[in-house]
């Protein structure tokens, strides 16, 4: 049970504050509602190279960084298809630093064009050094666009195509800016040893002089239902021939998330999932698979990665995978395996639980997905999956026509 | 009201590392130390075991970590399925780890199940079984694990790096196709029969209650003593490092790896400590002087940073980065430029108080949480040091001064004496 307060500022923006004594720190996270899915089509990435943009200055302070030194802080930030996400952690006495910080660039940036030619170059590099000059990583950058034809996930947050960072100019990103960073966009949640009323002061004081200003609501297509299997052949120049799966299923806050979340998890989530004892250890087709949920506010995938075995066929290690997705259609989980992933699920949740900027970050997204005191139901959505709501669920999900497939393979040199 | 002051930096109390937190120390049976950690909010513990059986100890290539990674497939009671459907019903996460001095296992459990985790951990650790079928998957999916690091440019030149600084100890030795034949149970079972020894163990327990675990530590940890704790004295090191720029092609990479470095000091050396502030101002942190100059000035890379690291029986210090292949030379000028700023003046009295604050700000956070804490002690005790290093940590950070750290980039970052690693496209 986290307990926390909640307040609204005249401007739109949301406050929460959780207390917890048991750290001499405090977390200021701060969640924008914005993501590479509220992008132009024909200018991504834009929300990520947007989040390089807020560490260099803002209107009354040049630097964001030193501040958050002497003060004993460190700061970071990601973004994802749906948000962006700040925090700063401070020692408990400094934390006045981080409402200033913040403030200050919601009320708006200094941005010049040499600063942005630069923080698109790091962009780039970044591009290159996740993505490019990695094996295999580029199939994250295949799967979205073959599993997304319509809604915006169909590009990954650092963009559709690298030419629309080189390409962006100083007005493009003033507008972003503009569209974007307002209050009501934004939750600002605090977690650590501070009392709830100090951050309620503190936000009253640092944000409440920032304009109420309206954003812009994204044009969101939604994404129609599949109803072909779709298939991509690459040949790269890697040691292993990989599969890699994805299913569309629904959005964070359905019920079929904590569904698919457990049967994931009964699948591969751990050393003795179906998966692993059936295909990696008694069939010996696979030296790794994994399964997750995207688990994003628009419908998402379920994706399943699998790297093969020297000399198996990759339409036997599809057939297999299918096989076991069946048996989760037409034969119910045991009680056994159930309470394994409950079990797994009580431990996992207590852990995300240890930090104080955890806490903080997890109230704020639940407040993005609808409402932060949802954080305290989670645990009984789980625990009351049953065996049916995993058949019906997997029936659902695990068709054919449903799902997108990337055959990665291992070009002969 | 009065108006808001936005150009001004709210007041600011200096930082400090706060409290320093001191484990209980607890024997077991005389011969293994548990240290206990009473912090955090959760119902959880985290308990690790450590034993001196890192890759120093080993004869063969691999033989430490094969060890390590094959505990959990399978033992003398359970085979591998069973033991894992064991593991996992309990919610528990049983993470294998190995380095370079020591092995063992991090347990993260519920409380209310300890005591079937401590029993199912004293099985992992005194009585796997290695069997001959999962032993064989395990060598597979390494080669494959192996092939994948050739192509990463960043690995290729850790490898050459560590290789140069520490030659054919296991420090150094690079592993070849050839190893990953050469390995049999039978080296692994006599490893872990010489190396898995209580003599050779401490435990850290982590987490609101950590006294919970006692009872269940002695019941199934006690009955395991032996003697042999010799701890081997590695000294296979090149004796003098000849300067090198070395090449290794990655072929169609688009980004070359960098590393530039020295050997360096091990903690318990009386420039230890110094070296970490001299380091953080070069390379240590976001606001460091490579990242100022490489990433935030020219875009050459997405993140550069340098470290002073110590091992147990040697230091090194490196600086390691990504860069775009056409940006290579000037990064290494760039970095030496950097390196010979340090050399020839003092760092101002801003950037030392910056700097001072930063490293405060980081050992605070270093005791922060149970988990924190867990992996601040071991970071002493690997070393045979106690948390007092922290305090003297504390003490160099706030008083050393700049002069001193000019005399140690001057002793140890030589350009003329660097290692220089380059793996990428040609």
């Amino acid at each position: 049970m986290i307990s926390f307060e909640k307040h609204i500022l005249p401007n739109g923006l949301t406050v929460l504050a959780h207390y917890d004594a048991s750290t001499p720190m405090v977390t200021t996270n701060i969640m924008y509602k914005t993501g590479a899915k509220d992008e132009d089509p024909e200018a991504t990435g834009f929300a990520h190279l947007f989040e390089h943009l807020m560490f260099e200055g803002s209107v009354n302070i040049p630097v964001f960084d030193t501040p958050v030194i002497h003060a004993g802080g460190e700061n970071n930030a990601f973004t994802t298809n749906d948000i962006t996400n700040y925090y700063i952690t401070l020692p408990a006495n400094n934390i006045e630093t981080s409402f200033w910080l913040e403030s200050d660039r919601m009320l708006g940036l200094n941005l010049t064009h040499g600063k942005l030619e630069t923080q698109k170059r790091v962009v780039i590099e970044e591009y290159r050094q996740r993505y490019l000059n990695q094996p295999y990583g580029d199939i994250f950058l295949l799967i979205r666009p073959l599993a997304y034809k319509k809604h915006p996930y169909m590009w990954p947050t650092i963009g559709k195509d690298i030419s629309h960072i080189e390409k962006a100019d100083d007005l493009t990103v003033a507008r972003f800016f503009k569209d974007h960073y307002v209050p009501e966009n934004a939750i600002l949640s605090a977690g650590g040893n501070i009392k709830p009323d100090e951050v309620f002061r503190l936000a009253e004081k640092w944000f409440a002089p920032v304009p109420a200003r309206k954003r812009k609501i994204s044009n969101i297509n939604s994404e129609p239902a599949q109803n072909e299997k779709r298939v991509m052949t690459v040949n790269r120049e890697v040691p292993a021939n990989e599969l890699l799966m994805a299913f569309h299923c629904g959005r964070r806050t359905d019920r079929d998330f904590y569904v698919l979340d457990l049967l994931t998890d009964m699948l591969a989530g751990c050393e003795s999932g179906r998966f692993s004892n059936v295909l990696v250890r008694e069939k010996k087709l696979f030296s790794e698979i994994d399964t997750y949920l995207t688990g994003e506010t628009d419908p998402g995938l379920v994706i399943i990665s699998a790297r093969l075995r020297d000399g198996v066929d990759i339409s036997i290690a599809e057939a297999a995978i299918n096989e076991q997705l069946q048996r989760l259609c037409n034969e119910p989980a045991s009680d056994y395996e159930l309470d394994k992933s409950r079990n797994r699920y009580e431990s996992h949740n207590l852990m995300a639980m240890t930090s104080a900027s955890n806490k903080a970050f997890n109230l704020a997204f639940f407040e993005m997905l609808g409402d932060a005191s949802d954080i305290n139901s989670e645990s009984d959505k789980y625990m009351s999956v049953t065996k049916e709501e995993i058949m019906e669920t997997a029936r659902k999900t695990f068709n054919p026509e449903n799902s997108s497939v990337i055959y990665y393979l291992a070009a002969k040199r | 009201m009065s108006k808001l002051n936005r150009k001004k930096q709210p007041h600011t109390i200096t930082p400090s590392a706060g409290i320093i937190p001191e484990p209980v120390k607890v024997m077991l049976n005389e011969d293994v130390a548990v240290y206990l950690v009473g912090t955090g909010t959760e119902d959880l513990l985290r308990i690790e075991f450590v034993f001196d059986a890192g890759q120093v100890e080993e004869k063969l290539q691999m033989t430490a970590s094969t060890t390590n990674e094959m505990l959990t497939e399978g033992t003398s009671r359970h085979e591998a399925i069973e033991l894992n459907e064991a593991i996992d019903y309990t919610g528990s996460v049983f993470t294998p780890v190995v380095d370079k001095d020591n092995a063992g296992i991090v347990i993260i459990t519920l409380l209310r199940t300890i005591d079937r985790v401590l029993e199912l951990a004293a099985e992992v650790l005194y009585n796997p079984s290695f069997p001959e079928n999962e032993f064989g998957m395990q060598i597979d999916r390494k080669y494959q694990q192996y092939l994948t690091n050739r192509q990463k440019t960043s690995v290729v030149s850790r490898e050459i790096f560590y290789n140069t600084l520490f030659g054919e100890s296991p420090y150094g030795r690079i592993t070849t196709p050839e190893d990953f034949r050469t390995i049999t149970t039978n080296a692994v079972r006599e490893f872990h029969s010489r190396y898995y020894k209580s003599g050779r163990l401490y435990i850290t327990v982590a987490g609101k209650d950590p006294e919970r675990a006692l009872p269940s530590l002695e019941k199934y940890f006690s009955g395991h003593r032996t003697d042999n704790n010799n701890k081997i004295a590695l000294n296979t090191f090149p004796e003098k490092i000849k300067p090198l720029r070395h090449f290794s092609e990655v072929p169609e990479s688009v980004q070359s790896s960098i590393r530039i470095g020295w050997r360096g000091v091990c903690k318990d050396h009386p420039d230890f400590n110094g070296l970490q502030v001299a380091n953080t101002i070069l390379g240590g942190y976001f606001g460091s002087r490579l990242m100022k100059n490489i990433r935030e000035d020219k875009g050459y890379t997405y993140g550069i940073g340098s470290v002073a690291g110590s091992l147990r029986y040697g230091g090194f210090i490196s600086v390691i980065t990504d860069v775009a292949n056409q940006y290579r030379e000037e990064t290494i000028e760039e970095i030496i430029k950097e390196i010979n700023k340090l050399k020839k003046r003092e760092a101002s009295g801003e950037e030392m108080m910056l700097v001072r604050n930063h490293m405060m700000g980081d050992l605070a956070r270093a005791f922060d949480g149970p988990f924190a804490v867990a992996e601040a002690l071991r970071g002493v005790l690997d070393a045979g040091l106690s948390m007092d290093y922290y305090r003297k940590l504390e003490e160099t950070v706030k008083t050393i001064s700049p002069g001193k750290i000019k005399e140690l980039v001057n002793a140890y970052y030589n350009p003329d004496e660097a290692i220089i690693v380059i793996a990428g496209a040609k």
